[in-house]
């Protein structure tokens, strides 16, 4: 136990010698984000989403009720697909979504007999602008075929069922039309379509640009940091210390686990650095702020046994380096660590959160958002507690090898 | 004590080091000699648990290196050929890692840390990192981490391969001053000059094997007064081991096409006669070198080549 501390010593010792290394692997992924940021506009950016739809009346109405996505600007900002109810909700429990719209059976028929009607829309708390737009987009489309209900129902039903209104009938809705436009305000009254809306945690507001890319950021140091801990120890080979810690009682064992302590204790620095960026920036809620930033610290260090793994089956430092970087690059770039998984194609998007920084970026999103809680947590703790001891034994095993 | 006792390590069908045995005893210092190959850094390595031997013994104090390890270890120092240090620290900090490693605890690490920097000289650039140093000073802190825990027994694997004079003769007073102290010293090298001066026993190896084991005294006896005489330049092999052969007390230990190596008793007196007979064979002599018994000299008695190559 003594020599633990000794080695954590050791570790922060070093780091502290030579901090331009950290520097950079932190550094790039913030001069990346500033960038991407610039070339997005800021705050004019367009990220897309997914729009399902749970269409379960298949109407002429609730078509014209979901018209409103399939045109611009709208249609730029998201890919619109039909689904059914409980696949939908599945979906949206894995995050699959910014929202689920979900118009039951009969509502035409509501629409047209004067009956209320109860439209639903699940948003991902996950992300705050996309699902804000869906919610907005929404709501003017059930105020309007509200409107429309009080104004033209009749000669709608007539169109509907083949029975066209002759001319007369047409220039009668005119005069309607016009009478019912002046008395507007009588109809402010609640109207009979409701809007109802289910978010599954508390919604974040006023998130930019740039609070859209720090998880991504955050994440793509951590793959930074872990890729450069993990090649350190081709360092200590190269300069023999290994092989003459074998010599000594102090077990290996004890020196990767130093080097988690220190690589936790880094990461505590940057979870509290970048977490709180999240707060300023995103406006997170500071009951977010310990689970998200445990979550970060726990993604670090099994990042870095990942890394570790790979680096010490490489033949020599330089294949390691290459390994390392052939690794994390496309991980980065799939597992939604440089490009949101907002603004991704749908089917990388679906493929990235698969990958293994994928999965925690989605989680640590969640606990950003308040949608996910100490339970989640402690499972997925508990995933990364098995893997990575696993990896750590593997790991462990062949450095005595490479010795 | 140190003891090895039939130790084996083969990788395959290659055999590293094969029936290797000898003791070293507190307050000695055993050499172990023998050209780069010979098996010394294998049997060193299996000594402080870096290799499993594949067959033998070694103790260090009583425990087995296999299966008391941890035990064996904590009673080893060892300095190992390349410098091991953190470069970017400065030498407390390396010691006190180091110290650590061993199992060392403040106060006693922190005091223990002081003494070794005095004794290696180091104690006015402890704080520099070790990047800074010269060669010399590297050495005397790869030493210096070694014995911090006053080790038992202590292995040094040729510690001083391309040091600077000066830091050479301090490193020697160094290991003496530990033998002095009642640590066993295992010492490996190939400079013969080197055990020599330092060894009181001395075991020579090559191919993996011991061929000699000794004190000093007792190896030399081997020689006899035989001098070492190395000539070189154009022969024919047969005619020149034939015409050697009839001058009294030659002994051929090697001869071919550019080099004759010959142990004979009182060369320089019968150098004219050498020359006339490998003249009188169409030799053509381009050097000659005479060597007087020593370490060297048996070496190349007992393998035919020299220590070097």
């Amino acid at each position: 136990m003594g020599f633990l501390w000794t080695a954590v010593r050791k570790d922060l010792s070093r780091l502290r010698r030579d901090p331009l290394s950290l520097a950079t692997s932190l550094g790039i992924p913030l001069v990346l984000v500033t960038l991407i940021t610039l070339v997005f506009g800021g705050d004019q950016a367009t990220p897309q989403g997914r729009l399902l739809v749970a269409d379960e009346d298949g109407t002429f109405v609730s078509l014209a009720l979901t018209s409103a996505f399939s045109r611009d600007p709208l249609s730029k900002m998201f890919v619109m697909e039909t689904t059914a109810r409980e696949e939908g909700r599945r979906r949206m429990d894995r995050g699959d979504a910014s929202a689920l719209l979900i118009i039951p059976k009969g509502f035409q028929d509501a629409v047209f007999h004067n009956q209320p009607a109860q439209l639903q829309l699940v948003t991902n708390p996950a992300q705050s602008i996309l699902p804000n737009i869906a919610e907005e987009t929404v709501s003017i489309m059930v105020d309007g075929e509200f409107y429309l209900q009080k104004l033209a129902t009749i000669p709608l039903r007539g169109i509907i069922t083949g029975q066209a209104p002759a001319d007369v009938a047409i220039a009668r809705m005119s005069v309607a039309f016009n009478q019912l436009g002046r008395s507007l305000s009588k109809y402010l009254n609640p109207p009979l379509i409701g809007l109802e809306l289910n978010i599954t945690a508390e919604k974040q507001e006023n998130q930019n640009v740039a609070g859209l890319f720090l998880p991504a950021m955050l994440f793509m140091g951590l793959l930074f940091v872990g890729n450069s801990f993990a090649l350190d120890i081709w360092r200590e080979q190269a300069w023999g210390t290994l092989r003459r810690l074998a010599t000594t009682p102090a077990s290996l064992a004890a020196f990767l686990g130093a080097r988690l302590i220190s690589l936790a204790l880094v990461l505590s620095g940057v979870a509290l650095v970048g977490v709180g960026g999240m707060r300023w920036f995103a406006h997170v809620a500071v009951a977010s702020v310990p689970l998200a930033a445990l979550w970060l610290i726990l993604s670090g260090t099994a990042f870095y046994l990942v890394l570790v793994t790979i680096a010490v089956h490489a033949s020599g430092p330089r294949p390691a380096n290459v390994i390392g970087n052939l690794v994390v690059f496309p991980l980065a770039l799939v597992g939604g660590s440089f490009f949101p998984f907002e603004m991704m194609p749908d089917w990388m998007a679906s493929i990235g959160r698969y990958t293994p920084n994928g999965w925690a970026i989605t989680l640590f999103k969640a606990f950003v958002a308040g949608s996910a809680h100490t339970g989640d947590f402690l499972i997925g703790a508990g995933w990364m507690a098995a893997v990575g001891s696993l990896l750590f034994l593997i790991t462990v095993r062949r450095i005595r090898k490479f010795l | 004590m140190l003891e090895v006792e039939q130790l084996r390590k083969s990788y395959g069908d290659l055999i590293a080091v094969e029936s290797v045995s000898f003791a070293a005893q507190p307050g000695e210092i055993f050499g172990l000699l023998g050209p780069n190959g010979a098996g010394k850094t294998t049997t060193i390595g299996c000594i402080c648990g870096l290799l499993t031997p594949s067959a033998g013994h070694v103790k260090v104090m009583g425990h087995d290196v296999v299966r008391d390890g941890q035990a064996a270890r904590a009673n080893l120092g060892v300095v190992p050929q390349e410098i091991a240090l953190f470069e970017d620290l400065s030498a407390h900090e390396n010691l006190a890692y180091w110290g650590g490693a061993q199992g060392m605890r403040n106060p006693k690490l922190r005091e223990r840390i002081q003494e070794v920097l005095e004794l290696t000289g180091l104690q006015d650039r402890a704080r520099e990192p070790v990047k800074q140093f010269s060669g010399g000073m590297k050495r005397r802190l790869n030493f210096a981490c070694s014995i911090l825990h006053s080790p038992k027994v202590l292995l040094l694997d040729e510690p001083t391969v391309g040091v600077d004079p000066q830091s050479r003769v301090r490193l020697l007073d160094l290991v003496r001053a530990e033998a002095r102290a009642g640590t066993c010293v295992l010492y490996t090298t190939h400079y013969m000059e080197e055990a020599e001066a330092l060894c009181d026993r001395l075991a020579i190896m090559d191919h993996g094997k011991v061929i000699a084991a000794g004190t000093l005294a007792e190896l030399r006896s081997v020689l006899a007064e035989r001098d070492l005489l190395r000539l070189t330049g154009v022969f024919a092999p047969q005619a020149a081991r034939a015409a050697m052969l009839r001058i009294d007390s030659v002994e051929i230990l090697h001869g071919d096409e550019s080099l004759l190596l010959l142990s004979l008793v009182g060369a320089s007196q019968k150098l004219p006669a050498i020359f006339a007979a490998l003249a009188a064979n169409g030799a053509e002599v381009r050097g000659t070198t005479l060597t007087q018994p020593s370490l060297e000299s048996l070496f190349i008695k007992l393998t035919g080549k020299e220590l070097r190559e």
